[in-house]
């Protein structure tokens, strides 16, 4: 009676847990429609020429976009950077480093070697 | 006395048949069983009549300020785009599936809107507080302030002149 009992239970445990299973993963047609991300501005596409500085839908943007740069510089750890040995950088050697056009870069040499020096820090 | 009795037996006919029509269970309240036009029209009629009576009161504030669009934005993507859709997105699982259908308020409605941007903007302030019974439409003001649905009314305002791209950022987080 007993084992009976058991190999009930047993078979509707079989048909029952698969069913619930699959019944957890049913989805709509779309899941990536349900899946909401806290998205961050995209301020890549903003066109400040073609903006109208008079329209709130614009202001509204600048703002946005001007307060997440402005938290985004705040949560870097400025601490941590006196670590960098910016001695050491000056052994790159710039011959491996394929597709520079150096030409170009001669005039901003001087003015990157003084901005490494970390006085604007 | 005789116009009475007459009277009462008709009430009494009609109470009958309107428990027999209800406890029959005839009548369909499945979502994709679209109303009748006579009944649509009557339900859609006493529904505007109604938010236009309870809203004729309400003072509208300045809705053109950025603060309001950038609150009100990030409002609207998390409570109301899946239902009354986006720049860039012309239908969603609610937008298909309710009934009766919420409007796109990201599409200029101007053929069908009656009255001023004021009269407009008073009756979204309505509808978004109170909500609408049996539509699907809840009401937030239970548990949002009248300054959040105001920035959501403004939001709303601008919706069908923004771009997918505009949208996204007044929408971002920060």
């Amino acid at each position: 009676m007993k084992t009976n009992f058991i190999k009930t239970v047993g078979k509707i445990a079989l048909i029952l847990v698969p069913a619930i299973t699959l019944s957890m993963n049913a989805s709509a047609h779309d899941p990536k429609m349900h899946a909401k991300k806290a998205e961050k501005a995209d301020c890549s596409k903003m066109d400040h020429s073609k903006m109208d500085m008079k329209d709130p839908v614009a202001v509204a943007m600048m703002k946005k976009c001007m307060k997440q740069s402005k938290s985004s510089m705040e949560k870097m750890d400025h601490s941590k950077m006196k670590e960098m040995d910016h001695s050491k950088m000056k052994g790159m050697d710039h011959s491996k480093m394929k597709g520079m056009d150096h030409s170009k870069m001669e005039k901003k040499e001087n003015k990157k070697a003084n901005s490494d020096d970390h006085q604007n820090h | 006395m005789k116009a009475l009795k007459i009277l009462l037996i008709l009430l009494l006919l009609g109470g009958a048949s309107a428990a027999t029509v209800m406890y029959s269970g005839i009548v369909n309240v499945a979502a994709d069983e679209p109303h009748s036009d006579i009944v649509y029209w009557l339900l859609e009629e006493t529904r505007e009549a109604s938010i236009k009576k309870s809203a004729q009161h309400i003072k509208v504030p300045d809705l053109e300020s950025p603060e309001l669009l950038l609150m009100g934005g990030a409002d609207y993507e998390y409570m109301c785009s899946s239902c009354h859709l986006k720049p860039g997105l012309e239908e969603s699982d609610m937008s298909i599936g309710l009934y009766p259908q919420p409007p796109n308020l990201s599409i200029s409605h101007e053929t069908h809107q009656h009255g001023t941007d004021e009269e407009l903007a008073r009756q979204n302030f309505w509808v978004i507080k109170h909500g609408i019974k049996a539509s699907g439409m809840p009401a937030w003001g239970k548990t949002h302030s009248d300054e959040r649905i105001w920035a959501m009314v403004a939001f709303i305002k601008r919706l069908p002149t923004l771009t997918p791209e505009q949208y996204q950022v007044l929408t971002a987080i920060d």
